[in-house]
């Protein structure tokens, strides 16, 4: 198993930074070329969340992102800040998209990660941690 | 590294008699949470001039993440209100696949290539 983490300010312009780091961890557990992009975008969706609604796009906020992967099996990323946990099980689906005007503009990130994802579990106030998002995908 | 996103403004769609204009942005590059604000920019200094549809190529569009779409839809229901539209011309497969995941796929019209977005037009 291999396990990689990096630590960033949670700042709009870190987010590509963050989704290459799990874009090219995904290529070393094997994932092809449209499973390595949607995990960029899981990710990606995952750290925007927590800039914009767990910081409020405050600035002095930190993101970690720690990765484990065993090769050809699985992945699992763990996504981690100090900021208000919100719940996104509160938010209603996004799906199914019945008309223009029906259509939500909120949630869709949150969608995206549990489309993308075989695994998605949120936990708030954790002692000594803050919020923690941990999102499995098996190869 | 920081994403980046790049708009140029292509010769307009004009209709025959010259009444009907319809601007048409090239979009290229990463759209997510820290470039959106240009496109958003560039979308609503072209619907300002008085039109009522746009045209976005966006063969060159690598990457959308939510907040691209949502700044879509916005533009599209804008678009609505003046009873026009937004087309979304030949789309990467990578935008394709978040389109078809959030449902956005029946929301807008799309063409596979500028050409047949702009005959669509006018």
């Amino acid at each position: 198993m291999m396990l990689k983490e990096m630590r960033v300010n949670a700042e709009a312009s870190q987010l590509l930074n963050l989704a290459s780091f799990a874009a090219v961890a995904a290529k070393e557990a094997g994932f092809d070329h449209k499973q390595t992009w949607r995990i960029e975008l899981a990710v990606d969706e995952a750290c925007a969340n927590i800039i914009e609604h767990a910081y409020k796009g405050k600035n002095g906020g930190l993101i970690t992102l720690k990765i484990a992967i065993e090769p050809n099996k699985w992945m699992q990323i763990v996504v981690e800040d100090q900021g208000n946990g919100f719940d996104p099980s509160k938010i209603p689906s996004v799906l199914p998209v019945t008309s223009l005007e029906n259509t939500r503009v909120g949630g869709m990130g949150v969608h995206i990660i549990r489309t993308i994802m075989d695994e998605v579990k949120f936990e708030f106030k954790i002692p000594y941690v803050g919020n923690r998002l941990t999102m499995i995908k098996k190869v | 590294m920081s994403s980046s996103l790049t708009i140029n403004e292509l010769t307009p769609e004009r209709s025959k008699d010259g009444t009907v204009t319809v601007p048409v942005l090239q979009v290229s590059g990463r759209l997510d949470t820290h470039t959106v604000s240009i496109l958003e920019k560039a979308m609503s200094q072209a619907m300002a001039k008085n039109v009522k549809s746009l045209v976005l190529e966006m063969s060159g569009l690598t990457y959308v993440s939510s907040s691209g779409l949502r700044a879509l839809l916005m533009a599209r229901r804008e678009a609505r209100e003046r009873k026009g539209t937004i087309m979304l011309c030949a789309l990467t497969p990578q935008v394709r696949d978040v389109f078809d995941m959030v449902g956005f796929t029946s929301l807008f019209d799309i063409r596979d290539t500028l050409e047949n977005g702009r005959t669509a037009l006018i």
